[in-house]
């Protein structure tokens, strides 16, 4: 107990008021999302009783065993005019799951209300969808928390500087859409810059070691886009599979350029921090080391972060497929011609971030000593 | 020729003329990851295999390639790889319980327009192959959170050997938190890179604020970019501590 006194007292006026405001609006944003049902116009019920009726063994066309189970709902409404009132449902769910949820009392769903009910019968519907938004809501504050807890001021910078570029992305993205005529690399490029100057200057604040890592971000990033766009150009692109991307409602060529350009940035950038914050750090503990010593430990360090850097971004890109590549499999899909529909395009994001991130660590080895020349040369 | 092959000849060549023979070891690991997840697709193809142990089986090989093939057997890499195995086992514990409640296993009815023709009903849970495809994309992430951790409490310990564990401990989440932000930076926009289509089409298509936040593949996004920065982020103590932790001890004995 005392020493959550000493702790309390310890902190400083900023930090009490800061704590406050999150623990706000931790309890409002909780309290909102378990009662926001005003706010859909579409009525959701919550589940309060199921009940399975039947269930049913079933092998499909490529003799996968599965069971189809039918389940029998009742819910209350929780919007709309009819709320409060008990609704009856009915759910298929098979054991596998893909396309289907098996519902327990607690869930919140939204659901079509049938029409056309005599008067004195009970209302019957249709489930739409899963209402998810309070689970989303509860990872965010327990993302926010740990970082907090880990990284205090670093962690909030950190998830501030996710919230900004979010917003810059989604409004980057308005802009792309209303304006058709701007080219969406365009759009990326000068979002790009945007994105590497505010996270490094947000992870790092405002100093010479920042200043080098934007250059080498940026340079890193676009010599990555000429080499891979080259290779696109030489190869006619032949082994990409593009009708493997999916939700496309634009020219597909160009959200993939662009998907691979900002996928690889923040590998990028954390490749030129490292590299100008050790070189830097070499320089503040030794005024007098020489080029040639910066150059070795410089890619020495680089040698060490090469490796786990590029499998960062291989792990990223290739574990999404696992579902798709399993579901065809099961569905008797060539080993080969699966592999080859369902990763091409994520490997070849996984290639192209990886020789960003190869190409950055000399880029960035340079532009570090070019500060720390002007630097030297200014004492 | 195919366009996968020549970028990976490019970053071979970069990697050979930049990391030297270091290089060629992580071009080779990139490769022995990708058999890692092959062998992994098979087990999981299985109906009746738990395809979270399978992952996790795994993983302790990607962390094995990751930290003792490219770098080597020693006391850094050993404690790095006991940090990544518990963060992984503590995260599969939390990403399991979210994904059961938030229902994002699956595809999207969005996702499924194409796939007419394919049965769903296949008999592999796909609850819990939602949770593999989560900690498989934090893996990579964790291991080189772990070794950018150990490594220089290592050295600290070297140089200072009478530090005491509680302030090795301090130095390492120190170090933590300077490359928390730029961990984390790489996460969100590799994730951001690779969602671009879908945001695209949201915002095409107008989808209310409403649908988006409880559509299961917008939801599923935004867990897996959550859940892999609570593991980078978790990581970070675990580390620290299981490094202090042996590296004082053993030091107490001689």
């Amino acid at each position: 107990m005392k020493s959550i006194k000493n702790l309390y007292q310890e902190m400083t006026f900023r930090h009490k008021l800061f704590y406050i405001i999150l623990a706000f609006c931790f309890i409002g944003s909780l309290i909102f999302v378990h009662n926001n049902y005003s706010f859909y116009n579409s009525p959701i019920a919550e589940v309060i009783k199921t009940q399975t009726i039947e269930t049913t063994e079933m092998v499909d066309q490529n003799n996968n065993e599965d069971a189809l189970s039918t389940q029998q709902i009742i819910a209350v409404l929780k919007n709309g005019e009819e709320k409060g009132r008990e609704i009856h449902l009915t759910n298929e769910f098979s054991q596998s799951k893909a396309l289907d949820n098996k519902f327990e009392a607690g869930n919140e769903l939204f659901i079509k209300i049938d029409e056309h009910i005599e008067a004195g019968a009970n209302l019957t519907g249709s489930i739409e969808g899963v209402k998810r938004d309070k689970y989303l809501v509860m990872i965010a504050w327990v993302f926010i928390f740990v970082l907090l807890a880990v990284g205090r001021k670093q962690g909030l910078l950190s998830v501030i500087s996710l919230v900004v570029n979010a917003v810059i992305l989604s409004f980057a993205l308005d802009l792309y859409i209303h304006n058709s005529d701007l080219s969406l690399i365009l759009i990326c490029s000068v979002g790009i810059v945007l994105f590497t100057v505010i996270s490094l200057l947000l992870v790092n604040g405002l100093n010479e070691k920042t200043y080098a890592a934007i250059i080498a971000t940026l340079l890193g990033t676009f010599s990555s886009l000429l080499i891979t766009y080259l290779a696109l150009l030489v190869t006619g692109e032949h082994g990409l599979r593009y009708e493997e991307l999916q939700f496309i409602t634009r020219p597909y060529k160009t959200v993939f350029m662009a998907g691979l350009f900002i996928g690889s940035l923040g590998a990028v950038m954390d490749v030129a921090i490292t590299m100008s914050s050790s070189i830097f750090g070499l320089y503040e503990k030794d005024n007098n080391i020489s080029v040639k010593a910066l150059i070795q430990s410089g890619m020495e360090i680089g040698k060490d972060i090469m490796g786990t850097m590029t499998n960062i971004l291989f792990f990223a890109y290739v574990s999404g497929s696992i579902p798709t590549l399993i579901l065809y499999f099961k569905n008797a899909s060539p080993f080969g011609y699966t592999l080859s529909l369902n990763l091409s395009l994520e490997l070849a994001r996984a290639l192209a971030g990886g020789i960003g991130i190869v190409l950055t660590i000399p880029i960035g080895l340079y532009t570090t000593i070019f500060f720390v020349n002007r630097k030297r040369a200014r004492q | 020729m195919n366009v996968l092959v020549l970028l990976a000849a490019i970053l071979f060549l970069l990697m050979t003329w930049i990391g030297g023979k270091k290089g060629i070891r992580s071009f080779i690991a990139l490769f022995l990851n990708f058999g890692v997840i092959i062998v992994t697709l098979f087990f999981m193809n299985v109906p009746d295999m738990n395809s979270v142990i399978i992952t996790l089986i795994a993983c302790v090989a990607i962390s094995c390639i990751n930290l003792f093939f490219i770098n080597e057997v020693n006391r850094k890499t050993k404690t790095a790889f006991l940090s990544t195995i518990i963060t992984t086992v503590i995260l599969v514990i939390f990403i399991t319980i979210i994904t059961y409640k938030a229902m994002i296993q699956g595809f999207g009815e969005e996702e499924t327009e194409e796939m007419g023709m394919f049965s769903f009903y296949i008999g592999i849970d796909f609850v819990k192959l939602a949770v593999s495809v989560i900690i498989m994309s934090t893996i990579g992430a964790i291991t080189d959170a772990a070794m950018a951790i150990s490594s220089p409490m290592r050295e600290m310990h070297y140089h200072h050997p009478n530090i005491s564990r509680k302030e090795l401990f301090h130095f390492g989440l120190s170090i933590g938190r300077d490359i928390l932000g730029t961990s984390t930076n790489t996460l969100f926009f590799a994730f951001f890179g690779g969602y671009l289509a879908l945001l695209i089409w949201f915002k095409d298509l107008s989808y209310s604020l409403g649908a988006i936040v409880n559509s299961k593949i917008f939801s599923s996004e935004m867990i897996t970019i959550c859940c892999s920065a609570i593991g980078v982020t978790a990581v970070i103590p675990v580390t620290s501590w299981i490094t202090a932790y042996f590296l004082v001890k053993n030091n107490e004995k001689s």
